[in-house]
């Protein structure tokens, strides 16, 4: 498949258009990480394997699927059969056969496979009726689960490459940055700098060699965001990459790509060849005066190593530490040349602001925030998974509407945003719009979309303890605001949750967290203490209690917390064998008795409690 | 027209005016400092040889110096050392074949000798002209006649 | 040329170079621990910082660390802001928690009136305050022996796999600009220990003398192209040597001229 001119792209996607249309359905099986972990694979070798036992009209082996990730992975594996768009989740393998016979064969739909939204319990058919999906503004997650991963012709078939064609056959490289500047795209990575001017300097900046650089080495806890995409949808990572390179003249790029994400390197490499083998990567890519190709850096796993000059430093082959950048990277970056670095996300959004023009962009979003932005939802929420809203949707829209509230109905406490750098947010700012500037405002920020939700069983200090914690484990150890300033307030932190806190200790980690955030050599450092920031700005009280009363309100500090059993209990001995540290002892059908001596709160005996009989205090 | 610095041991007394001079000239922090000028027995019978730096043009001292710190300041055409940038691995000194690097191990700083930075003391201050600094013609026309 | 204000008084600096170099050009009292002009600045220290600003920027000033920041015209520099002082001082503050038995880090709190740390004192914190100018200089020289190996509150310097160096020429460059002197060395009986390797001192052929390693001066005498025997004499030898050549030829000219 060679395609060396813009005509190529349509045919090839004409005929394969034409090709699929003798499969009147399709099974779409989400592989992504997630789904794969649950047995998404096996699933589909379930299918496969099916079909060579059996001939069925219209549907072969080319009309399965393997897609990228759907962000609903709790649910996975899932399976969704098109174009009705049935909705199929925790699908297991013996379930393979019914969905031949029923949903393939005879188009019916199997009510026992259905979701059901966890709030209601109603069993919704099509994926596109859920709360989880209907609420969602999809596009940089546009191709994810509509397209088998890592083919390149289903990429083009959805109208892959046609933007990158447009921008380099019919635009100037200064109209496509006019053309991202107007869009107002700004950096998805959490910087929010925008795209557009990040190009311009360096189109500007003169140097014989200038490189673009994708960065992929998502670190936060729990964010999957960029991974599912270069898993699900690498053409369109390769795309946006080929477009910023023509834009701003590079001819070399680097995805950097954290070891942790086996398929994503895989599936990211086999796009590289593929888009080599035909030509859109190469030299004089389609006719035109331009040439271009990507290698993939693998990251070794270090967390500070997301931050631009130390990803450089690390692709170059040198320790992975920032370096301080008074000359911005633009100007001296990779090799000391200029090199634009943006993230995945921000380049998936470069051809569909190319293909549909930055008005259109421009009109989704607010003002300030154009487009919209994918978060990581987890914690206390219902449904969980990777999201994609409209920039300025209200934290509550997200949470309420789209997570379905919190699980248990307890009430809401708290939503962690922006990463382990972010910060905290109360309900009282549930009605905030997200974007770029306003979570800032409120002491937290949007990073680059982890959404973590707390119930009232959280322990906000404990939460800015695991923070700080994490990141004293990834501090690079360079500067000396960061490496001991954050050990300091962990440590600081971690006697406050042992019940060993004092006063004056609040003020003291509020004083060393400004010289961290004002000192430090690089973002790690300047936004360490926002966890803990935000939860004095808005948790103080619960401060207090652990230092004053030596108490942990949400009853999760073990050194201040006790179990105790109360005359609920009825004797059932079911916390006898649960307690692995031979804690309680009793007899059937009468209140038992726990030893605090030996109690270890581990919270094992509450968790099999059936009576509500243990109490946490 | 550049000065020179001309050394003529047979004026040379060994008064040790110019190792006086010299240390006074390169005092660190209100101390005398290591003088870079000895003069020395020149194995004769009243010979006296001030022995110094002779400023090579193609030095060892600035060959073994693995961070640059010994650079050739082109007003006067001495080898000068700066302090700051020297590690003190004492490689200079090693390699120098006339021993014209040296240990001030008061101050714990490596010196040599830096024309006082066009303006040597010990030529200004030796009384029989065995150490002079001036115009390098003047002293070819004298050889010559 | 550039034109900038350091603390109220206008100061002349060269393009591109960085304000550290004209703040102590004018001896203002800066303190950095992890600066040496041998080798690139890191900004590690955080000490040197300086706050900055500009007429045009509106009453807004930002604090950099000045051994990194290229001058640019019209800089307004302060280094001694109250805010820059209360910087240093917790740097301080900090840096004695980690290094209460450092002479040098208790003296230099001091002066900054920090005379006990405020944070949890690490009572088996060594000397080494992580500067790594030893490292740097180690790279600068050409050697690569040694190196800052881990990350975070747990990164140390070290050889490769903790073993003698096999790229060390024990040239204690490393040691002697240690500015807390942690890194341990003993030089005994015309052996040099640092290491944990042991290397054999060159010894002057005449008087016994010792000046450098015998490794160091051969990889001097293979890289620089500097011959092997001028390292087999010390320099006082050496000054002896030239005296007596210099004083045969002044009494061969004595001789010529009578």
């Amino acid at each position: 498949m060679q395609i060396k001119e813009v005509e190529h792209i349509k045919k090839l996607r004409n005929k394969y258009l034409a090709s699929q249309k003798k499969f009147p359905r399709k099974v779409m099986v989400c592989c992504g990480t997630g789904c794969l972990a649950n047995g998404a694979g096996k699933i589909v070798d379930a299918f496969t394997d099916a079909l060579d036992k059996r001939e069925i009209k219209h549907f072969a082996v080319e009309a399965i699927k393997e897609t990228g990730c759907h962000g609903f992975c709790e649910q996975g594996p899932l399976v969704i059969i098109e174009p009705s768009g049935t909705f199929y989740t925790k699908v297991k393998t013996k379930d393979v056969d019914k969905i031949i016979e029923q949903s393939i064969e005879r188009n019916e739909v199997i009510e026992s496979l259905l979701f059901a939204e966890p709030k209601s319990g109603e069993k919704i058919e099509k994926y596109g009726d859920v709360d989880f999906f209907k609420h969602q503004h999809r596009l940089a997650l546009r191709n994810l689960g509509k397209i088998s991963a890592d083919s390149i012709i289903e990429y083009i078939s959805v109208g892959g490459y046609k933007a990158f064609a447009k921008a380099v056959t019919t635009m100037k490289p200064d109209e496509i940055i006019d053309e991202i500047v107007a869009s107002g795209l700004r950096g998805r990575g959490g910087g929010g700098f925008p795209a557009g001017r990040k190009w311009r300097t360096c189109r500007e900046a003169a140097a014989d060699t200038k490189y673009v650089v994708c960065n992929g080495d998502e670190g936060d806890p729990g964010a999957f965001m960029d991974r599912s995409i270069m898993e699900g949808d690498p053409h369109a990572v390769l795309e946006g990459m080929m477009i910023a390179a023509f834009a701003v003249g590079a001819d070399q790029g680097y995805i950097y790509v954290r070891d942790e994400y086996p398929l994503a390197t895989t599936h990211l490499q086999k796009a590289i060849e593929d888009c080599q083998e035909s030509g859109l990567l190469g030299e004089n890519i389609l006719g035109k005066d331009f040439s271009f190709s990507i290698k993939i850096a693998r990251g070794a796993g270090a967390f500070v190593c997301g931050e631009s000059s130390a990803l450089m430093r690390s692709i170059a082959g040198e320790i992975g530490e920032p370096r301080a950048k008074y000359v911005r990277s633009v100007i001296k970056g990779l090799y000391d040349q200029p090199t634009v670095l943006n993230n995945v996300e921000t380049y998936v959004n470069v051809p569909l602001i190319i293909d549909k023009g930055s008005s259109w962009f421009k009109g989704i979003g607010t003002e300030k925030s154009s487009g919209t932005k994918v978060f990581s939802l987890v914690g206390k929420v219902r449904n969980t998974g990777l999201i994609e809203v409209g920039m300025g949707t209200t934290l509550r829209e997200i949470i309420f509407d789209i997570g379905d509230g919190i699980i248990d109905n307890r009430p809401f406490k708290a939503v962690q945003t922006g990463g382990p750098s972010g910060g905290c947010l109360p309900a009282e700012h549930l009605d905030l719009p997200v974007d770029f500037d306003t979570l800032t405002e409120v002491g937290s920020m949007m990073g680059s979309g982890g959404m973590i939700v707390m119930d009232d069983k959280t322990c906000m200090v404990d939460v800015a303890q695991y923070f700080l914690g994490f990141l004293v484990e990834e501090s690079c150890g360079k500067c000396v605001p960061c490496r001991e300033g954050l050990f300091q307030l962990h440590k600081l932190i971690t006697r406050i949750c042992e019940g060993k806190g004092e006063e004056g200790d609040l003020e003291k980690m509020e004083h060393l967290s400004q010289t961290v955030l004002t000192a430090s050599l690089c973002g790690l450092g300047t936004s360490g203490p926002n966890p803990l920031l935000s939860t004095i700005k808005y948790f103080r009280e619960e401060y207090e209690a652990h230092i004053r009363d030596k108490k942990c309100p949400a009853g999760v500090c073990k050194s201040l917390i006790k179990y105790e059993i109360n005359d609920k209990c009825t004797g059932c001995m079911a916390c006898i064998p649960a307690c692995g540290y031979d804690a309680i002892t009793g007899e059937k059908k009468k209140i038992h008795i726990l030893d605090q001596d030996k109690c270890t709160k581990c919270g094992a005996c509450y968790a099999v409690c059936k009576f509500e009989a243990i109490d946490v205090s | 027209m550049k000065n020179r610095f001309i050394v003529n041991p047979v004026l040379c007394t060994g008064c040790r005016t110019c190792e006086l001079a010299c240390s006074f000239a390169h005092s660190v922090d209100g101390q005398m400092g290591r003088s870079r000028i000895y003069p020395l027995d020149g194995g004769m019978t009243d010979l006296w040889v001030p022995v110094t730096c002779l400023q090579c043009e193609e030095a060892a001292c600035v060959k073994s110096c693995l961070v640059n710190a010994l650079r050739r300041n082109p007003d006067t055409g001495a080898i000068e050392l700066n302090e700051d940038i020297c590690v003190k691995c004492m490689a200079c000194i090693a390699a120098c074949p006339f021993g014209c690097a040296l240990h001030d191990t008061q101050h714990d700083l490596i010196i040599k000798c830096d024309l006082c930075g066009g303006d040597p003391a010990c030529a200004k201050f030796c009384p029989t002209k065995a150490l002079e600094y001036k115009p390098f013609e003047t002293k070819k026309k004298k050889l010559a006649g | 040329m550039v034109n900038i204000t350091i603390n109220g008084k206008t100061a002349q600096a060269k393009e591109g170079e960085m304000l550290l170099s004209v703040i102590r050009r004018l001896k203002i009292d800066v303190p950095a621990l992890c600066h040496h002009e041998a080798v690139e600045p890191l900004g590690a220290c955080r000490l040197c910082m300086v706050e900055i600003t500009k007429t045009e920027w509106d009453g807004w000033s930002k604090f950099v660390t000045s051994c990194l920041y290229p001058v640019e015209p019209d800089l307004i520099v302060s280094t001694h802001s109250d805010q820059v002082n209360e910087i240093r001082r917790t740097i301080m503050d900090l840096y004695l928690a980690r290094h209460p038995n450092s002479p040098e880090i208790r003296k230099l709190a001091e002066e900054y009136g920090v005379l006990k740390t405020s944070y949890e004192v690490q009572v088996d914190g060594d000397n080494c305050i992580l500067c790594g100018i030893c490292t740097r200089i180690c790279d600068a020289m050409g050697f690569h022996a040694i190196s800052l190996v881990g990350r975070g509150h747990g990164k140390t310097v070290a050889p490769p796999l903790n073993e003698a160096p096999p790229d060390c020429t024990g040239c204690l460059s490393c040691a002697l600009n240690c500015p807390t002197n942690f890194i341990e060395f003993s030089d005994q009986d015309d052996k040099r220990t640092i290491w944990n390797k042991e290397f054999e001192m060159l010894a002057c052929v005449k008087c016994g003398a010792t000046t450098i390693t015998r490794e160091f001066a051969e990889h001097l005498s293979k890289n620089r192209d500097i011959p092997f025997e001028y390292f087999e004499t010390c320099d006082s030898c050496h000054r002896k040597e030239t005296s007596l050549t210099m004083g045969r030829i002044a009494a061969w000219t004595k001789e010529a001229q009578s």
